[in-house]
């Protein structure tokens, strides 16, 4: 089978998160392969964004475990995830508007060098790489010392995506990346999204409400409901009708659940 | 694109605003008030704006950070009245005194412990900075009068006060040094990853946290730096008043805040720099000579200092809105 070929990037496995009363997650699995795009779905409250926010290193889960690359990993923190290689890209694009392009870049990540006790910023350096990341999204910039509030929408949506075409090394999450964008800027992101992709082989989740741009990127999609996933589909085999009447719960599926997986993963 | 230009250039008036309006001003003072124009008197106005200078780093710092502190006044105070009673004429009348510099260490390390205290309310708790520090501001004031019993100390030893009795090229040396910390803590600010830590939570809390920035050890090290600059302007103040009352340093707070605003540091944190805050102390001290010169009632003074802080919160709001 082909399927014990693909690497699994992320395995989160039974994983459960209870607020107070409310159960956000409750015993979530999922695999991430490798070069691999999931469209993760699902109805507000279902808890998609809990989900990212476990993956993401924000909160732990109560149960459950998470592996990446085959490894147990417990994230103590956002940073934590990071350095492990998990990075995200949030729905309000979290930028510091007091801040220029550069400085955004390297948020968590200032390039700095000792002395006399002092962390110096290596400004030129960070400069230097903070080029070659923007050329690479190819979005033109008159400066990139101004600062980032007096920018335009589409160069903000470019510092922001710069840092996972940057820093992203295992796993991606966009946790709705086109939700606060124009027709252009979005098309502008997907494009950004396939080819950060095929540039560098990376495993991305993809939360989004917009099932065209999830049918147009993911290659698997995963639907929640209720803090439970409900079904797994392969793009090629489904169509948005099934994955709306899985969101809404008209369908019920679980019965076969585990056969879909496997025919999931070709 | 004309538009695009004029804004930009609206936006640099905007941003040195402090150094327009003290040029014009001392310009203005040095026409029209007979004695005002004397090195003596620059001298004399830069030499008056030690304490506040000091303590506006300490606001800065903090105020960059997004997080307000009002208890520098009275932490100043409190180390004043500290080092005075430990290193002056003698503790409990025992005859007793404290080396001068062992003093300031321990003048050092009660501003940390009373920076940290604040620290620990606002993050601990999650208080806001303003109710914190408002509460500490009056408690360490009642503090310091409670503990000296309402009483001062005055006649310090020469080896104290050295810091503001020698004067080089007739400028006393506290002077050079609250340059000298102005170009340090700027360097700190713009250069190195703590300073740009405090830029990135000023600015987007929230952003900060995502990105694996450190927020609560640094607003931690902010407010125990700001706790330890208050403290080290007591020991100036005990310094130069050669002794210290449980009221020194009154006043201070409203003075310093109105020099951190006018030299263009945003109440809403992430913006500013101590090249424009060192303009808004020099603009605040000026106009304070200008009234002693002219002998005006002092209540006048209040009703400028009011005024110019009115407006420099209008600009900074216009700022805003030209986004």
């Amino acid at each position: 089978m082909d399927a014990i070929e693909k690497k699994i990037v992320l395995k989160v496995e039974n994983v459960s998160k209870n607020f107070g009363s409310v159960v956000a997650l409750n015993d979530v699995s999922l695999d991430v392969y490798e070069d691999e795009v999931v469209g993760l779905v699902g109805d507000n409250g279902a808890g998609k964004s809990t989900l990212i926010k476990i993956l993401s290193g924000v909160f732990p889960p109560d149960k459950g475990n998470l592996y990446l690359g085959g490894k147990k990993v417990h994230f103590k923190s956002p940073s934590d995830a990071q350095n492990k290689g998990v990075e995200t890209v949030y729905q309000d694009l979290a930028l510091c508007g007091n801040l220029d392009a550069v400085a955004n870049l390297f948020i968590g990540r200032e390039v700095c060098r000792n002395f006399l006790g002092l962390e110096i910023l290596q400004k030129a350096e960070m400069d230097k790489q903070a080029a070659d990341v923007l050329g690479r999204i190819g979005t033109n910039f008159p400066s990139v010392h101004e600062q980032v509030e007096y920018m335009s929408g589409g160069q903000r949506q470019a510092v922001a995506l710069g840092r996972f075409v940057a820093w992203g090394q295992k796993l991606i999450l966009l946790d709705e990346p086109t939700a606060a964008l124009g027709v252009r800027e979005t098309g502008h992101v997907l494009d950004l999204v396939a080819k950060t992709r095929k540039e560098k082989g990376v495993s991305m989740i993809l939360i989004s409400h917009n099932l065209q741009h999830v049918f147009q990127i993911a290659d698997r999609i995963v639907v929640m409901r209720h803090g439970e996933v409900v079904g797994e589909r392969l793009r090629s085999q489904t169509n948005p009708d099934e994955i709306v009447s899985l969101i809404t719960g008209a369908v019920l599926v679980s019965q076969d659940l585990k056969e879909e997986i496997t025919i999931a993963n070709p | 694109m004309r538009d695009h230009g004029s804004k930009k250039i609206f936006r640099w008036v905007i941003n040195n605003i402090v150094w327009i309006i003290l040029i014009v001003i001392i310009v203005m003072f040095s026409i029209t008030i007979p004695g005002f124009v004397s090195v003596g008197n620059y001298i004399n106005i830069v030499y008056h704006s030690v304490f506040i200078g000091v303590l506006a780093i300490a606001v800065s710092y903090c105020l960059i950070g997004g997080n307000l502190d009002l208890s520098v006044e009275s932490m100043a105070g409190f180390g004043a009245i500290v080092s005075a009673w430990l290193c002056g004429s003698s503790i409990f009348a025992s005859g007793y005194q404290v080396n001068p510099y062992l003093g300031l260490l321990i003048v050092l390390g009660i501003g940390a412990l009373l920076g940290s205290i604040n620290a620990f309310f606002v993050l601990k708790l999650n208080i806001n900075a303003f109710l914190v520090t408002l509460s500490t501001y009056i408690i360490v004031r009642g503090i310091a009068v409670l503990l000296t019993g309402g009483q001062g100390v005055s006649r310090l030893p020469d080896s104290f006060r050295w810091i503001d009795t020698i004067r080089l090229l007739d400028i006393p040396l506290m002077v050079y040094l609250m340059f000298i910390f102005y170009f340090v803590f700027q360097f700190v600010l713009r250069n190195t990853r703590f300073g740009r830590h405090i830029y990135i939570i000023g600015g987007n809390p929230t952003a900060a946290y995502n990105f694996g920035v450190n927020v609560k050890g640094v607003i931690l090290r902010v407010f125990i730096l700001s706790g330890m600059l208050a403290g080290f302007t007591g020991w100036l103040i005990a310094a130069r008043t050669n002794g210290a009352t449980p009221t020194s340093a009154n006043g201070f707070l409203f003075e310093t805040l109105a020099a951190v605003i006018i030299g263009g540091v945003s109440m809403t944190g992430g913006v500013g720099s101590l090249t424009g805050v060192i303009g808004g102390v020099i603009l605040m001290s000026s106009i304070h000579s200008a009234i002693n010169i002219l002998a005006i009632s002092p209540f006048v003074t209040e009703v400028v200092r009011g005024s110019l802080v009115l407006i420099a919160i209008v600009l900074d709001s216009l700022k805003r809105l030209l986004k």
